[in-house]
């Protein structure tokens, strides 16, 4: 299942960019300023390769890719997609993996705190703040961060790549949308199994309150939040970007953006490849983890 | 199960903090100093080859020079002493200064500067727009300090494109490639006041003072410039202490322009008028090919209330495609006033009539109108906005459409609009530069002029006035050039654009350049 999925996104990417109406070639000219005489054109339709058929220069190009070998840039000769991936990709990791711990930790805590005190002002207050979270687009919720931390306290910089000071307001900003999620995710679905028969089982049985919320309730309410944080894992990565540009963080958003606005294909081609191949393995990392996690699933299988 | 994954997530959290306490704190915390000015920029400085045009003009004006500059008094002897003109104005001899090394210690004489001249024009389909090189017909080292050009025909703008940021620059022959640099250069090494040090991609680039530097060496020692794509958060910056300058038209917005120059502690500036924001009508297209529906719309703006309510005053009503103050346009024409009778009456005229509120309807059609606007720019879109609701009291049916900038251009270059937003070149490409690019396809000009009856006349008369050598004739060609487009309403001219910049006040004489893509750091300096 997973090669042709591969396959499948791998030739998305490349039929995309083609369906764009300019001519690739003439782009590449009007880039660098050269006017697309109609010699210039066809001499640089040759040197991209446009000259040969679809689905030859397909191919060339995904053996090329398998090879991390997206060629040179069109704007900047000197760098090539490959390295530009490699100076901006772990940038966004480190940005996206501070915002999954935050994820994880602020709404594993609150979710279960909300299930226990539930209707209290703790739970509503929060619900409160969940609906805030998901209702404020987060470049304006980072931009009021940073006035308020950066400017206001002086106690973080406003913007830059660097230290963990810096990591600090994108990570939180990234974050607050995600929290927000998974906080009514985790409450719900704790509450909801709370009224299972097994539950009522546990207590009859005499078990702690403690082993019956931790050990039964909550690990059966997280299957549903480790399948959606699947998908959140590279939603992450590729939704990074507003925030990236609103703290001038030096990640693979700000590189895909850029090459969006100079129309620079060949990044905007393997961007779409890394991260179709991102949001695939992070599927089969779920599903991996679900065997893992319900002992029926790796019976059945 | 459930508390190895906890287990898990806690050790995470610890990990994550060793993490924190290991990694340094603030990496740009040394940014600042009493030596060291903190410009921003709104994107990386790229490719600085000083032959092509991918890299920030600021940093390749740091890196190079030319052999003449371009001031506000005029043409002066840069990197060239002085220099003579011969009779019929083809060619130009330079006499250049004996002491400039570029920063690798390479002598800087007439053979580099020939080998300079060469790899730029190995490369010349990339400098159409330059009608100097076009020009150009021979580059000799007379002596080891003596260049001489000779051109094809006359160009009196010759010094001014010689004077201008790209491409006529010059790199130690030693960074080129084989004797050319369109493949790339080996080094970023020019002669001037400042040398690149660093650069993280993204993030900041670092230029030291060039201590062996052959002229007055500027007052700064250090400039290091910060990357933040962000308006607001460039102004955030700005605010706290982190950055010093914002300068350039499109870095700052009018707003924040007016709460610093009222802050304690910062200072605004305003240039001189540097280009004018127009709009641009396609002649060929529809109700545009009468000259009275042309007219009547350049009666029905309102100039003054766009300058005062869209920009803050920040640029100033324009009256002319070129303002008065460009060289050779003030040629006394009379500005189409605000005034929506006469708008009405012109439209009358052409024959379009309105029963009451209706759109007004000619030969069953009613008045409708696109205007194309660059989506990434807030000034179009509000001004688009604001004629949609003018224009429609007159009875005109404004689309208004915004479209991100690459198929924004591509449309003006395919003549693919009604109206549409253009800017002039700016100072010091106008009016040359400007009036020049509307003979090709450079931008929307050439396209929307097509359907004026004195197209041809026009565009010769363009070529004359940019190869003559006569100083009365070109007078008069650039009247005969202004008037036409003026009479012919191919332009409404909006606003006059102006350079801003916002700054620390510890930043002190932070000027303009007559060239708007200047940014003279040589002559700031910084408060101890």
């Amino acid at each position: 299942m997973l090669f042709p999925m591969l396959l499948g996104i791998s030739f998305i990417a490349f039929v995309l960019v083609n369906l764009i109406p300019a001519d690739p070639a003439e782009v590449a000219l009007r880039i660098n300023d050269i006017q697309p005489t109609e010699e210039a054109i066809a001499l640089m339709r040759e040197e991209l390769g446009l000259d040969r058929p679809f689905f030859t220069r397909y191919l060339q190009w995904l053996s090329k890719s398998t090879r991390f070998d997206f060629g040179a840039t069109f704007t900047n000769a000197n760098r090539t997609v490959a390295g530009e991936i490699a100076r901006s990709l772990p940038a966004t990791l480190e940005l996206s993996a501070a915002a999954l711990v935050i994820v994880i930790g602020s709404s594993l805590l609150l979710g279960v705190s909300c299930a226990l005190y539930r209707d209290t002002l703790f739970d509503r207050s929060v619900r409160l703040f969940v609906f805030l979270g998901t209702a404020m687009p987060n470049y304006w919720v980072g931009l009021l961060l940073m006035w308020f931390f950066a400017l206001k306290l002086d106690l973080l910089p406003t913007s830059g790549g660097g230290g963990w000071k810096n990591l600090i307001l994108p990570a939180v900003t990234l974050s607050l949308t995600y929290i927000s999620t998974y906080i009514r995710l985790i409450r719900n679905n704790m509450i909801e199994n709370m009224s299972e028969e097994y539950v009522l089982y546990a207590n009859a049985r005499g078990l702690k309150q403690r082993t019956v919320v931790f050990g039964h309730v909550l690990r059966n309410s997280l299957h549903s939040c480790v399948t959606a944080l699947g998908m959140s894992v590279p939603q992450l990565i590729a939704g990074a970007f507003v925030v990236e540009n609103v703290f001038a963080w030096p990640g693979i958003g700000r590189l895909c953006i850029s090459a969006i606005f100079n129309r620079d294909y060949p990044v905007i081609q393997a961007y779409i490849l890394v991260m179709g191949v991102l949001f695939i393995f992070c599927n089969l990392a779920v599903d991996i983890l679900h065997c893992f996690m319900d002992p029926r699933l790796r019976r059945s299988s | 199960m459930l508390r190895r994954v906890l287990s898990c997530v806690f050790v995470c959290f610890m990990l994550l903090g060793i993490v924190f306490l290991f990694s340094p704190g603030e990496a740009s915390a040394s940014d600042r100093d009493d030596e060291t000015l903190v410009y921003v920029n709104f994107r990386d400085i790229r490719d600085l080859n000083p032959h092509l045009y991918a890299g920030e003009m600021y940093a390749q004006n740091l890196l190079y020079e030319s052999l003449v500059k371009i001031t506000e008094k005029g043409i002066e002897p840069w990197l060239a002493e002085k220099w003579d003109v011969s009779e019929d104005g083809r060619v130009y001899t330079f006499h250049l200064r004996k002491d400039v090394f570029f920063t690798d210690g390479e002598k800087f004489d007439a053979a580099a500067a020939k080998a300079n001249f060469d790899a730029v024009l190995d490369n010349i389909q990339r400098h159409g727009w330059l009608e100097m090189l076009r020009l150009m017909e021979r580059v000799e080292a007379v002596d080891d300090y003596t260049l001489k050009i000779g051109l094809k025909e006359p160009y009196f703008p010759m010094l001014v494109e010689l004077g201008v940021t790209r491409p006529m620059r010059f790199i130690s022959p030693k960074c080129m490639k084989d004797g050319v640099t369109k493949d790339g250069v080996t080094g970023l090494i020019g002669t001037g006041a400042y040398i690149l040090a660093e650069n993280t991609v993204d993030q900041k680039a670092v230029f030291v003072r060039n201590e062996r530097y052959w002229g007055e060496k500027p007052a700064i020692k250090r400039i290091v410039v910060r990357v933040i794509p962000d308006n607001q958060t460039r102004v955030l910056a700005l605010e706290k202490g982190e950055i010093d300058l914002i300068y350039g038209k499109n870095m700052v917005d009018a707003e924040s322009m007016e709460r610093f120059a009222a802050m304690n502690g910062f200072k605004a500036a305003l240039s001189e008028p540097v280009s004018t924001r127009m709009l641009l009508l396609n002649t060929t297209r529809g109700a545009l090919r009468d000259v009275n529906v042309r007219k009547a719309l350049q009666h029905a703006v309102d100039k003054s209330t766009i300058s005062e309510g869209i920009f803050h005053g920040i640029e100033s009503p324009a009256d002319f495609l070129l303002a008065t103050t460009v060289p050779y346009c003030d040629v006394g024409l009379k500005p189409y006033a605000y005034s929506m009778e006469s708008a009405a009456d012109l439209f009358r005229k052409a024959g379009w009539a309105r029963s009451g509120k209706s759109f007004l309807r000619k030969d069953g059609a009613s008045l409708e109108l696109t205007l194309l606007y660059n989506a990434n720019s807030v000034p179009e879109r509000t001004i688009a906005e604001y004629l949609q609701s003018e224009w429609a009291e007159l009875g005109v049916d404004l689309k208004i459409l915004g479209e991100e900038e690459q198929s924004y251009r591509d449309r003006q270059k395919a003549g693919d609009f009604d109206i549409v937003f253009n800017i002039s070149w700016g100072t010091p490409y106008d009016p040359q530069s400007f009036l020049g690019g509307m003979r090709t396809v450079v931008y929307g000009d050439y396209m929307a002029q097509q359907g004026l009856k004195e197209k041809a006349k026009l565009d010769e008369s363009i070529v004359k006035a940019l190869v003559s050598t006569d100083l009365e004739e070109r007078r008069a060609l650039f009247a005969y050039i202004l008037n036409l487009l003026h009479d012919e309403a191919v332009y409404i001219p909006l606003t006059y654009e102006r350079n801003r910049a916002v700054f620390n006040e510890r930043v002190r004489n932070v000027t303009f350049n007559p060239s708007q893509f200047e940014v003279p750091f040589e002559k700031m300096s910084l408060e101890k």
